[in-house]
């Protein structure tokens, strides 16, 4: 049965049709008029709020189905690459779809997830979207008092989702039982529904992660598996959890419940997997498993189809766990990954090799990609070895001093000193020229101000 | 000339770039077809394909040249599908550059698009209706390494040219040239062994020259030496420390080799490929093809788009297994 593609069941019964979100009828009449005389509106946007898993994100979407506008969503994470804002914005001023007449939705998902100082752009750039917008903009948030949102007050009408009962959590659990061919014992979808808080997003999730495993839902499984969410676990607790798995689902369940969301995870485990795990077979299947979950997550870029993340999450949690033949309940020491730690750190360097790349590139009319595995090695090789000959190419492709820096490294110094003499050079040899060509001054003085070379020991690099 | 000559110099590869068709030595049959377009003065979309260093973008630059004059540069646009963030930039970009004013007696303007088979299926569809959308002001030179990635409908719509690795002769016939008009001492078996390391492509082939010249007379070994140092060290050095068991210490070396050197992943499987079948690497010669089988995987892989770390790193940890039921770590 495990074979059958798995789609996680938050996605699979993802409401279709409005009437299926549930118990949010208030905000669905008040969403639909505000929708259907758009733009004939005193707001130009909506702004959903509520707590999680209340149904905003889904409403826009059955609303979109149903009434068949093409959604394009947007996520907070998203909001800080300019380049997206402007590949949205682009879409947004356009009239109609290239994909004939149909009109279009723009939904930013979790407007309130942007972050402080970082994402101060994130926000400017959503309310310039809004006004140039010839498409309904449909925003989610959690808190409406957030005061980050206060630019939104007066474009956006905000639209409040309530809390959901535990009633209406239990029907949509009854509801999968059902269409899932589950034994599901109701005190223990009460339990579910009740832990969730009225979140039916994490209580569906609870749900399948209790079937999955067991195949069905009594009240005494749930209480084992679903430990009180008091809070979400660290990395730290989350890896250890994985690592001494010994069901797949107890993988699975430990990632659900970690504050690492997908991305993170795969790193961390990218980071320690060897900490834990020296067998060198063991350590060989613990990588192809997370070797496959990011293709699929590479996939899944190229794709735009979200739900292969279900493999990703498969064989970055369970593959990595059952790679160990026997679960281990060892201490390691664990780290932060070295890679998001290097990132932050190196970022100075890599723009500044971009920059090389870029200016290399332009100059022999080839790609950056190439200019970094072909041209720049052998540039150091030159730079590190001749800093006489580095001077003259440097000057002649204008490099900036930082560029000299990189590609000379330890030579730095040598480099820069002939850079400095030879542009004095250039200077003086314009200005004799210029003398020259006028017979009536005396002979030019240029000539025996001319600086020597720099000490001749230099050169001897040359002959390295 | 520019009075600051003397004391500055640019990379030979594009001092020497054939400026003009005339100018371009081999590739007989194909120089001859592009100066018929000169002659006529139109042409349709071409699509130059081959190998890397075989003078695909000369020929283009040297097309446009001929075709406009000394101020070729302001009809052409270039643009690199793999520096190009998307196809929704290439489009803004031809988009702006359309609608400039086209020159005298040549009705059109060129795009050099080059790298196109790095484009998705999909970014391709797109730039096929560019090329409809505009044919009336622009002609598209495409410029890729292999013309299968580029989709039917646009290799129909284009004069197809592909381009043979250079001869032998070609190659150090052009070195030779260079190394005499650069004063540069040589031996005659040095650029023998230029024209193996570069397999064939010229502008790897130039750069070697320009490297091994700035370290003294080319020698075999100068040339040998500026290879050496251009490749990272820590290649084999990664490969070798995997192949003893130490996994964590190997990663070390990966990284250093992705973040000081700003390899990127397949950079990194495609050094370890040449590694992999050096003499130098002291290791059973079965296991040379497994790991070979294993890098080519990998490599797959990143293509697909995954993670570059995490690939090498089951890469490294497979070198760890193998090693261990080879070596005996």
């Amino acid at each position: 049965m495990s074979m059958i593609r798995r789609v996680p069941w938050v996605i699979k019964y993802r409401p279709r049709r409005i009437n299926d979100v549930v118990n949010q009828e208030e905000a669905k009449r008040k969403l639909l008029a505000w929708i259907k005389s758009w733009p004939n509106v005193k707001k130009k946007a909506a702004l959903l709020w509520g707590p999680p898993g209340s149904g905003k994100t889904s409403l826009v979407e059955a609303i979109a189905k149903e009434l068949k506008y093409e959604l394009i969503e947007m996520n907070a994470s998203d909001f800080r690459r300019a380049s997206d804002i402007e590949r949205i914005a682009i879409t947004a001023a356009r009239r109609t779809s290239i994909f004939g007449a149909r009109s279009k939705i723009i939904l930013l998902d979790e407007v309130d997830g942007l972050q402080g100082r970082a994402d101060l752009g994130g926000l400017e750039a959503i309310v310039k979207l809004i006004e140039i917008s010839r498409h309904p903009v449909i925003m989610t948030a959690n808190d409406p008092w957030d005061p980050k949102l206060r630019p939104l007050r007066n474009i956006a009408e905000f639209i409040e989702f309530k809390k959901l009962r535990e009633s209406d959590v239990v029907k949509v659990l009854k509801r999968i039982c059902s269409a899932e061919n589950l034994v599901c014992e109701e005190d223990a979808l009460r339990f579910i529904a009740q832990r969730s808080e009225g979140d039916l997003r994490s209580a569906i999730n609870d749900l399948e992660a209790i079937a999955e495993g067991v195949g069905k839902v009594s009240l005494n499984i749930a209480k084992t598996i679903l430990r009180p969410r008091d809070r979400e676990h660290n990395p730290f607790e989350t890896l250890r959890a994985i690592f001494s798995s010994k069901y797949a689902w107890q993988a699975k369940l430990a990632a659900s419940q970690s504050q690492l969301d997908y991305d993170q995870l795969i790193e961390w485990l990218n980071e320690n997997v060897p900490y834990y795990i020296t067998d060198y077979e063991e350590l060989w299947r613990a990588y192809e498993a997370l070797s496959r979950a990011s293709v699929y997550r590479g996939r899944i870029i190229k794709s735009g189809n979200w739900d292969l993340l279900s493999y990703v999450m498969d064989l970055a949690t369970a593959g990595v766990a059952l790679s160990q033949k026997v679960p281990r309940y060892k201490w390691a020491r664990l780290k932060f990954p070295e890679k998001i730690k290097r990132m932050a750190e190196t970022k100075e360097v890599r723009e500044l090799r971009e920059e090389i790349a870029g200016l290399i590139a332009r100059h022999i009319h080839t790609s950056r990609r190439l200019v970094k595995s072909d041209v720049l090695p052998f540039l150091r090789v030159i730079f590190e070895n001749n800093p006489r000959y580095a001077a003259k190419i440097a000057l002649g492709l204008n490099m900036t001093d930082k560029m000299i820096q990189y590609l000379a490294g330890s030579k730095y110094n040598e480099v820069s000193k002939y850079v400095k003499y030879f542009s004095e050079m250039t200077k003086k040899t314009v200005e004799t020229k210029l003398i020259q060509k006028e017979p009536s001054k005396k002979t030019p003085k240029a000539k025996k101000k001319t600086k020597k070379e720099p000490e001749s020991s230099l050169l001897s690099y040359m002959k390295k | 000339m520019s009075v600051s000559e003397a004391f500055a110099e640019i990379l030979w590869a594009e001092k020497y770039r054939p400026k003009s068709l005339k100018e371009i030595v081999n590739q007989e049959e194909i120089v001859r077809r592009l100066q018929r377009f000169v002659e006529e003065k139109n042409m349709p979309h071409l699509l130059f394909a081959g190998p890397p260093g075989t003078g695909k973008t000369t020929a283009a630059l040297a097309l446009a040249h001929d075709l406009y004059g000394e101020d070729w540069r302001r009809y052409v646009l270039e643009l690199n599908a793999s520096d190009e963030r998307g196809i929704d930039v290439i489009r803004t970009k031809v988009k702006e550059f359309a609608r400039s004013r086209v020159p005298g007696i040549i009705p059109f303007k060129i795009i050099l698009l080059d790298e196109a088979d790095n484009m998705t299926p999909d970014a391709q569809q797109a730039l096929r209706r560019l090329m409809e959308m505009y044919v009336e002001t622009t002609r598209f030179i495409l410029v890729a390494n292999y013309p299968s990635k580029i989709i039917e409908p646009i290799q129909s719509r284009c004069a197809v040219f592909r381009f043979i690795p250079l001869r032998r002769e070609d190659v150090i016939s052009r070195l030779k040239w260079i190394a005499n008009n650069e004063k540069v001492e040589y031996e005659e078996e040095a650029l023998e062994v230029i024209y193996e390391l570069s397999e064939g492509d010229m502008r790897r082939a130039i750069n070697i020259l320009q490297a091994a010249a700035a370290l003294g007379k080319v020698t075999i070994s100068t040339v040998y030496k500026v290879v050496g140092l251009a490749h990272p060290k820590e290649v084999r050095e990664m490969i070798q420390l995997a192949l003893r068991g130490k996994f964590i210490e190997s990663r070390e070396k990966l990284r250093k080799l992705m973040i000081e050197y700003g390899l990127s992943g397949v950079d990194v499987v495609k050094q370890i490929h040449r590694e992999i079948f050096s003499a130098d690497l002291k290791i059973p010669e079965e296991l040379r093809v497994l790991i070979a089988d294993y890098a080519g995987e990998i490599q797959y892989r990143l293509v697909e788009g995954a993670d570059d770390e995490i690939q090498l790193n089951a890469f490294l940890a497979r070198l760890a297994l193998l090693g261990k039921k080879f070596i005996g770590a």
